[in-house]
């Protein structure tokens, strides 16, 4: 088994990134006022990024297959994927 | 306007159909957000309708395009999202509401020289009743494009507490009204 798969999700790694002076200023200043380090700031705002931009691709995705399933049908079919069954009307006696 | 944070929905077959449908960019934008936030619930009887739905659809097409009627069935079973199935609780909340309104709310359906049979109307209504309960036990509001029939539900459940004690109100939310 490979390494990677044994590595927990709180692993941290060691990097160099270059971001926006204005953000890293703005990352620091809520770092001071919390008593945390720059790193904590960054690794939270990249977390809750992550997690929108996840939420974003799943729900296209969902959009995606519901326009597969439910579009491309006529007013009838539509009824009928609803849970509506039309018919010619029975003959009365 | 329904804030898409609410949440989550039990979404009956006709809102789901009515959302995806629209051509309104704002519904599309609305649906969106919402499922930013949520998955989409919907009872184990929605699944019924559907897949009644498409093999009907299936058994009366050319061979020609039965090839896309079974892709769309397979695209609405990947994405079923969260189904909440009948338990011991919805079968007795159903069973009452089935006994008190034992009869469908509106006649059978009429479109284009076509008819609901009687029997399919019932269906649809004992059908109606089920996912009404199943938004009732599990405490979620349930959005419809359907209004003669839950809100027939929803007013003889607020008739009767008594009979769905700790239960209710039935909270209902017209998808029409979504924006």
């Amino acid at each position: 088994m490979k390494r990677s798969q044994h590595r927990s999700k709180d692993t941290k790694r060691r990097t160099t990134l270059t971001l926006p002076a204005h953000d890293l200023q703005h990352a620091e200043r809520i770092a001071r006022s919390r008593k945390v380090n720059l790193s904590t700031v960054v690794a939270e705002a990249l977390a809750e990024g992550l997690r929108v931009q996840a939420a974003a691709e799943r729900s296209e995705e969902v959009l995606n297959a519901y326009r597969q399933a439910l579009g491309g049908f006529s007013d009838r079919e539509a009824m009928l994927l609803d849970g509506i069954v039309l018919g010619p009307p029975e003959r009365r006696r | 306007m329904i804030d898409p944070a609410w949440g989550p929905l039990l979404f009956d077959a006709s809102a789901e159909g009515w959302l995806m449908r629209s051509r309104d960019p704002a519904v599309h934008d609305w649906l969106a957000q919402y499922l930013r936030r949520h998955q989409v619930n919907i009872s184990v009887m929605t699944i019924v309708e559907r897949v009644r739905g498409y093999a009907l659809l299936w058994q009366g097409a050319t061979e020609d395009r039965r090839a896309a009627i079974e892709a769309a069935r397979v695209a609405y079973l990947q994405q079923l999202g969260r189904v909440q199935v009948l338990d011991a609780g919805t079968a007795v909340v159903a069973g009452e509401l089935m006994a008190m309104l034992p009869h469908p709310p509106t006649p059978p359906r009429r479109a284009h020289r076509l008819v609901e049979s009687r029997q399919d109307r019932l269906a649809r209504w004992r059908f109606d009743i089920l996912i009404a309960a199943t938004a009732l036990v599990t405490r979620m509001r349930l959005i419809h494009n359907n209004a003669e029939d839950f809100e027939t539900i929803r007013g003889a459940i607020e008739r009767s507490p008594d009979r769905f004690p700790g239960l209710g109100p039935l909270e209902l939310i017209r998808c029409t009204l979504v924006v």
